[in-house]
């Protein structure tokens, strides 16, 4: 098990008059899948940034197990919504790249690689340079990537942003069987209302300052169960049909745009 | 458009990005309103290559027609047939005591010596200027001071520095090769995607081997557009590097037929430098494409 924990951190960027984050806490476990949500402008990715170790806290912590973040780390392998491949390299060498900064023998890191490629369902594509892919392809070998680096925490960056709505839906269901298969603790950013109440284990609001719209700040937590109940065998497209899922996105609705609407 | 330009300065360097760009197919649709959509009957156009093969032509017989009818005195515009049999005689026979191919190949000697000393030198010195604030701030002043100056200034001092040997004359080319190539590195290495940065950062990658694994090959494009613009500035101070001293080359050759008022012979020379660039040219977009594919499609 490992923690990966944000102490009252609030970031400020050189030069800017307020904070883009402020006060945020939370704590992310091995088998967590928490998302974090919220209008544009709300500091979500800057929060995902800290615990990556891109961005320093300016005031505040941000911990692993204890030990402080100082920089960023192959325990936290990040997947970006713009995919950032290396388009020089095979998709297979895209794949093996933490393997090969690990210094894994060339022979050992293809067979790893081309694990990795199946289970994202890639198979077969280990050759091909990364830009004759599709984007829902390119997003799977990003995800790839970041797992052969086995890392304790996946941090996503609104990863399925991009792709159209089937490739998305697609590519929900294989980010919960991943998730159910690695038991990693995953921290994922996300516009989308429904991703966020199929995926997460809790989803966490954040809401810019009305006035001025920055600031962001937590101002809720769901605790959701829908991917739970994936796991469990019941089918996605049951599970959209609840009434408890309409019920839940309602509310999660009312959470990000509260203080817009009045 | 050929790139092959004396003077490099940074509207060159944008001219060739924007080239790539446009060759790549980034061209906004609505920029050429002299284009206004039209559902007509095709009418009968001209490819501008065909228009250029014309003009070419036209050209030509234009020559032929000024060396014909004495407009011009042969001494001074031989007709085209005349350098012809010209290029064939210093081919077979040569001319001050070498062949053409010898003298192209003496000349081509200095420019790839050049260009391989400037890679050496400009691609870390352009690496270091993209990458650290003390490498922009010692090197841009001295590109800047060495970028605009003509090769002919600086020719009578390497020869009082370094003597008249060949060391002198690699040095001249290779001193007009280094701003493109080192400013080229670094205008690559400043675009690299902070993203791809980032994701090798997390995935253990150090900054030391981000560098060799990320910016580096991030900025292959951009050098080898440097690398065009670099091989075009050298060879076309070719001529001025062989002005002292050399009893060999395509630039020796054009000024001792020129001191003998030996025209058929410049115009060979000159003739064989434009077509040595062509090729040249041909040769590193040939290059480019098989070793950066990836360029402007990601």
């Amino acid at each position: 098990m490992s923690l990966l924990e944000l102490d009252h951190v609030s970031v400020r960027y050189q030069n800017a008059v307020r904070d883009a984050v402020a006060d945020a806490s939370l704590r992310l476990s091995s088998g967590d899948f928490l998302v974090l949500t919220g209008r544009s402008g709300c500091g979500k990715t800057t929060l995902l940034n800290v615990a990556a170790g891109f961005v320093s806290p300016s005031s505040g912590m941000a911990r692993v197990d204890g030990q402080p973040i100082a920089a960023p780390g192959a325990d936290r392998a990040v997947v970006f919504q713009s995919d950032a491949l290396f388009p020089w390299a095979s998709v297979r060498e895209n794949v093996a790249f933490a393997l090969r900064m690990k210094g894994v023998p060339r022979r050992e890191r293809d067979r790893r690689a081309d694990a990795l490629l199946a289970r994202v369902k890639l198979s077969g594509f280990g050759d091909k340079p990364v830009w004759e892919l599709s984007g829902g392809m390119r997003q799977r070998v990003g995800l790839a990537r970041a797992l052969a680096a086995e890392p304790r925490f996946l941090l996503m960056d609104e990863p399925l942003g991009a792709l159209d709505a089937l490739t998305r839906e697609r590519m929900q269901t294989l980010l919960l069987d991943i998730w159910a298969e690695s038991g990693t603790g995953i921290l994922m950013v996300t516009h989308g209302i429904e991703e966020a109440l199929l995926l997460g284990t809790e989803v966490i609001v954040m809401t810019p300052n009305p006035d001025t719209g920055q600031q962001g700040r937590i101002t809720r937590r769901i605790p959701v169960s829908f991917g739970r109940r994936y796991r469990a065998g019941e089918p996605v497209r049951a599970i959209r049909a609840d009434p408890a899922f309409a019920a839940a996105r309602a509310e999660l609705a009312d959470a990000i745009f509260e203080g817009e609407l009045q | 458009m050929s790139l092959f330009t004396q003077s490099i300065s940074p509207e060159t360097l944008s001219v060739a990005t924007l080239a790539r760009i446009e060759s790549q197919g980034g061209i906004d649709p609505f920029a050429s309103p002299s284009h206004p959509p039209r559902v007509s009957a095709p009418s009968f156009r001209l490819p501008a290559r065909a228009i250029s093969a014309i003009t070419l032509l036209a050209l030509i017989a234009l020559w032929w027609l000024a060396a014909q009818y004495k407009i011009v005195s042969p001494v001074f515009l031989p007709g085209p047939e005349a350098v012809f049999r010209k290029f064939i005689t210093v081919a077979r026979d040569g001319f001050v005591d070498a062949t053409l191919f010898q003298h192209l190949l003496i000349s081509l000697g200095r420019v790839f010596a050049a260009l391989a000393a400037t890679l050496l030198i400009g691609v870390p010195v352009g690496l270091l200027i993209g990458l650290s604030t003390v490498g922009r701030g010692v090197f841009d002043p001295l590109l800047e001071f060495l970028r605009p100056l003509p090769p002919l200034a600086y020719l009578p001092l390497v020869v009082i520095w370094f003597g008249i040997g060949e060391p002198s004359k690699v040095l001249v080319i290779g001193l007009a090769m280094l701003a493109p190539i080192a400013l080229s590195t670094a205008a690559g290495v400043r675009a690299v995607n902070e993203e791809r940065i980032r994701a090798a950062r997390a995935l253990g990658a150090s900054r030391l081997r981000t560098v060799l694994h990320v910016t580096i090959p991030s900025a292959l494009p951009q050098i080898f557009t440097g690398l065009r613009i670099a091989l075009g500035a050298g060879w076309s101070t070719l001529v001025a590097a062989e002005l002292v001293a050399a009893t060999r080359g395509l630039g020796f050759m054009i000024q001792s037929a020129a001191q003998f008022l030996v025209t058929d012979v410049v115009l060979v020379g000159i003739f064989t430098i434009a077509l040595v660039a062509f090729a040249l040219e041909w040769a590193i977009r040939t290059l480019d494409r098989r070793l950066v594919p990836w360029s402007g499609r990601d």
